[in-house]
């Protein structure tokens, strides 16, 4: 029942963001991250600091640009990197005292059949508030393998991209890892919004 | 204790005494020659590194052990591969249901245990190759948490088995029957007697001490029996990258480790006091 209401809006928010797209688009190219150039999710890059340029280039206010989860890749861990700040202290439960995201957009949630005793006995699911997030890339950057699994990224979202001929992350990225890619590529299920 | 590096075995490249792609475990024969499992071929060094024999497997190999008959048995993606001393072929045991993804083999008394990382757990199997019960499922997540993909266990002279369960920032030790009877270990960034990441450690081994390996950072450290940190034994030497880190135990306190990207072996020796 849930996963049905869960397929559902995730199809009406494609078929919203195909609405989107093919008003503003045009049936012309538009902007998305290539994950595998972006600095904060790119295997390899020993970065220790995230890159925030998406955050700061952007013309759209907090950036059209957001971090995304996505559910099938997570590895639903009990300690998340991308979700606690792992070198902060540790609290009486043996957990990290602090979250990563400064702007507290990530949510998480025990799910499946709940072990209130153990906390490392559980499956979590991470959710990304989009309204919170600003595409800073801290959790992308912690998500990254080795340390994480690589299931977070950051897309530009079609709902806030106002498709700028000459878009400034593009101009200020040091990879390039903004791409134009044609409507029907930047359609791909993987972009779907989530609305769980 | 502390240790140092004395060898390096293999290396990434196209050599007969190196890895193409993968290096994904190792494993003692009872006269000392090391085998090493990766790509789909086993190699056999002796005591200095040099390439002694190596052979095709089937499917590439993802896990290797030794039996005192001296038949290797190579965990493989639904099967386990058994070649006989001469390293032919005795048997395969295939069983797409409970040997989904075979990332370690171990030895119990008369059973075999393999470390089934599609069904997060290890199979006891029966000298036929027949699975006879599922250790480390008995929980509220069905398994191990293993979000890196690699199920690794030691067994040690009593037969109890201790396996990383890297979800839980622990090793947990099973009987034979599944009962788990205890664990050790905890998440912390800061005391390196912690583990550290979303999931460590990754990799365990059973020798004089209680050996593992774990990712981001990638370390090599060493625990007593009774679960007391002993030490980091090696650190920096492998690529920053490296996870699921196969670890052995030899004699006289020598331990080997492989690091996946660079596809070489380490070996570490403890220092003379």
């Amino acid at each position: 029942m849930n996963q049905n209401v869960t397929r559902r809006a995730a199809v009406a928010a494609l078929a919203g963001g195909a609405g989107f797209l093919a008003h503003k688009a045009h049936g012309q190219v538009v902007w998305q991250v290539n994950a595998s150039k972006c600095i904060n999710s790119r295997l390899g890059e020993t970065t220790v600091e995230a890159c925030n340029l998406c955050t700061s280039s952007c013309v759209v206010g907090l950036s059209a640009v957001r971090a995304v989860n996505e559910h099938s890749k997570c590895g639903r861990c009990n300690i998340c990197p991308a979700y606690f700040n792992i070198t902060s202290a540790v609290d009486e439960k043996g957990m990290p005292s602090e979250k990563l995201c400064p702007r507290d957009a990530i949510t998480r949630k025990p799910i499946g059949k709940q072990d209130p005793e153990d906390p490392s006995n559980n499956f979590y699911e991470y959710t990304i508030d989009e309204e919170k997030c600003d595409g800073c890339g801290r959790c992308v950057m912690k998500c990254k393998e080795p340390l994480g699994l690589g299931s977070i990224t950051l897309r530009v979202r079609y709902d806030k991209c106002v498709l700028c001929n000459r878009c400034a992350i593009s101009t200020a990225c040091p990879k390039d890892a903004l791409e134009q890619i044609p409507l029907p590529a930047a359609l791909e299920p993987g972009l779907a919004r989530r609305t769980e | 204790m502390k240790y140092q590096q004395s060898l390096v075995i293999g290396g990434k490249g196209s050599e007969p005494h190196q890895f193409a792609q993968s290096l994904t475990g190792l494993a003692l024969d009872r006269r000392g020659l090391l085998h090493a499992a990766g790509d789909a071929e086993i190699k056999v060094y002796d005591p200095s590194g040099r390439l002694m024999s190596k052979w095709r497997t089937e499917r590439p190999a993802l896990s290797i052990a030794v039996a005192s008959t001296g038949h290797v048995y190579c965990g493989e993606e639904e099967q386990i591969e058994i070649f006989d001393p001469a390293a032919k072929t005795a048997r395969v045991w295939k069983d797409p249901k409970m040997l989904g993804r075979v990332t370690a083999i171990g030895f119990a008394g008369n059973y075999v245990l393999a470390g089934d990382a599609a069904g997060r757990a290890i199979r006891r199997l029966d000298s036929a190759g027949r699975t006879v019960n599922t250790i480390g499922t008995d929980n509220n997540v069905g398994g191990l948490l293993i979000p890196n993909g690699t199920v690794s266990f030691g067994v040690d002279g009593e037969g109890v088995i201790h396996a990383a369960n890297p979800g839980k920032h622990r090793v947990e030790r099973y009987s034979g029957e599944g009962e788990l009877l205890g664990h050790f270990g905890r998440f912390h960034f800061q005391d390196p007697a912690g583990f550290t990441g979303c999931c460590n450690p990754t990799s365990v081994a059973i020798g004089d001490g209680i050996y593992v390996t774990e990712k981001a950072p990638p370390r090599l450290k060493v625990y007593g029996k009774d679960g007391q940190f002993g030490g980091v034994i090696a650190a920096e030497c492998f690529d920053p990258n490296s996870k699921n880190i196969p670890v052995l135990a030899g004699a006289r306190g020598r331990v080997y480790a492989a690091d996946p990207v660079k596809l070489h072996i380490l070996v570490f020796e403890p220092e003379a006091v």
